[in-house]
């Protein structure tokens, strides 16, 4: 028999204050290993007051590092020689798996306005505005291991990457000073990886607040609706109110489409930065 | 808890509000109000996936129910000792062929898909219909659960007629 939703909602419930608090700080795996390894190494390298002394420093130029000449004046070395070959590589690779240079298009006439990583979709409807924010960073949730009969794909492929941000929506009628506030976020399900019984709701609303309009830091003192401990019947008319508003099971489909497109835009922009700064070009 | 409502697919709009104000009405018929029980709405692919590795039958169908208890005589509520026990089980709703039934034959979705949960929470209970008596005895439950239905909202729903047996 399958596991009971119902059973299983009440064990997420007591769990769910531990997995909303789940570390910003996810990488992605496989695929990426070089993000989180550069991140330690920059961690290594740091330069506080502590870390000085006689403990040794990775990027601190001493006459026994090997190093290269260059007009520009910077450091080089054999090691970021072969740092530059591997993000050359790097690159090629994330490029071919790409599948478009251009983003998807949401439906429903959403603009899109991007800022680096964060984007911002708006729609005007009757009267009222609709915007919904959310950002790449750190939306890619760790990819658990999966038993080999468990995946379709072969064992030498890699699972997809998807990213999955928290997104906010942003309700505002004409005439009125705050704006109705839904922090929506896509449920970390456990079996959500892959073709198993995966339980929750594609997404699901977090918390809802009154908050001045246009304003991007949340005002702690407005009242805010917690929906872990929420009367049903009230959240799901909130659910309701935000499919009038387009923000449906397929709108939280195509933005999980949209940011994943992006975060990989993102990452490969980032890694041709790193190349031209190891390369010093 | 009571009612734990799932929306899985993208294929079909549902109005949530409205099927749990639907599915409390039929609870309180039943008069199963204190017992948990899951509703999950999903598409052709899953309720198709799910019927293969439960039914062996590969094909999508309406709706598939999952009883917390399996040996119920039908009709009779569990007998209950502590709070977690208080659970009927889930009901796997195949919203995409509920509409692509409801298209055929011009039926709103909403009303259609009570009278399929009226059937699902049947199974829940204990009620069959592997065999002509079986039918009979479930068929006049579903009846009187969706008069009940029809008489306090001035509905006028209809229990599934078809001769089936693709559920569990």
């Amino acid at each position: 028999m399958l596991k009971s939703v119902s059973r299983a909602v009440q064990l997420a419930a007591r769990l769910s204050s531990r997995s909303s608090a789940s570390p910003a700080s996810a990488i992605s795996s496989a695929p990426r290993l070089s993000r989180t390894f550069s991140r330690s190494i920059w961690s290594l390298s740091g330069s506080s007051g502590a870390s000085s002394g006689s403990r040794p420093r990775l990027l601190t130029a001493t006459r026994a590092l090997p190093t290269l000449s260059c007009g520009c004046g910077s450091l080089h070395t054999e090691g970021d020689k072969a740092f530059g070959e591997f993000l050359t590589d790097e690159i090629k690779e994330e490029k071919k798996i790409q599948k478009n240079a251009s983003l998807p298009k949401m439906s429903g006439g959403w603009e899109l306005d991007l800022n680096g990583t964060e984007a911002k979709l708006t729609r005007s409807l009757a009267g009222e505005k609709v915007t919904i924010t959310f950002n790449v960073n750190n939306s890619i949730p760790p990819q658990l291991e999966e038993e080999p009969e468990q995946t379709q794909k072969g064992p030498e492929e890699e699972p997809d990457i998807v990213s999955t941000p928290n997104f906010v929506v942003e309700v505002t009628k004409q005439g009125t000073k705050s704006s109705l506030v839904f922090d929506c976020h896509f449920p970390e399900d456990e079996t959500s990886h892959g073709e198993g019984e995966e339980e929750s709701d594609i997404f699901s609303i977090r918390e809802v607040s009154f908050q001045p309009e246009g304003d991007t830091d949340w005002k702690e003192t407005s009242y805010t609706l917690n929906t872990d401990s929420l009367d049903w019947a009230l959240y799901d008319h909130l659910m309701d109110f935000l499919a009038d508003r387009g923000v449906d099971n397929t709108f939280a489909d195509e933005l999980m489409e949209m940011s994943t497109a992006l975060e990989h835009q993102e990452y490969i922009k980032f890694l041709e930065n790193l190349s031209t700064f190891v390369k010093c070009k | 808890m009571g009612l734990v409502l799932r929306n899985l697919q993208t294929v079909v709009p549902l109005r949530r509000a409205r099927m749990r104000k639907d599915v409390d009405i039929l609870r309180h018929i039943f008069g199963v109000q204190r017992f948990d029980m899951g509703i999950i709405c999903v598409d052709n692919r899953r309720i198709q996936r799910i019927n293969r590795v439960y039914r062996r039958r590969d094909q999508p169908t309406d709706v598939l129910a999952f009883p917390f208890y399996e040996d119920l005589r039908p009709g009779k509520l569990p007998c209950v000792l502590q709070r977690d026990e208080y659970n009927l089980g889930d009901i796997f709703l195949g919203v995409e062929c509920v509409m692509q039934q409801c298209r055929e034959t011009s039926q709103d979705l909403h009303q259609t898909l009570t009278v399929v949960t009226a059937h699902g929470i049947c199974h829940l209970l204990g009620y069959r219909h592997e065999t002509e008596e079986e039918w009979n005895e479930m068929q006049q439950k579903e009846s009187y659960i969706l008069s009940e239905f029809n008489r306090l909202t001035g509905s006028r729903l209809q229990p599934l007629t078809k001769r089936c047996s693709h559920h569990t």
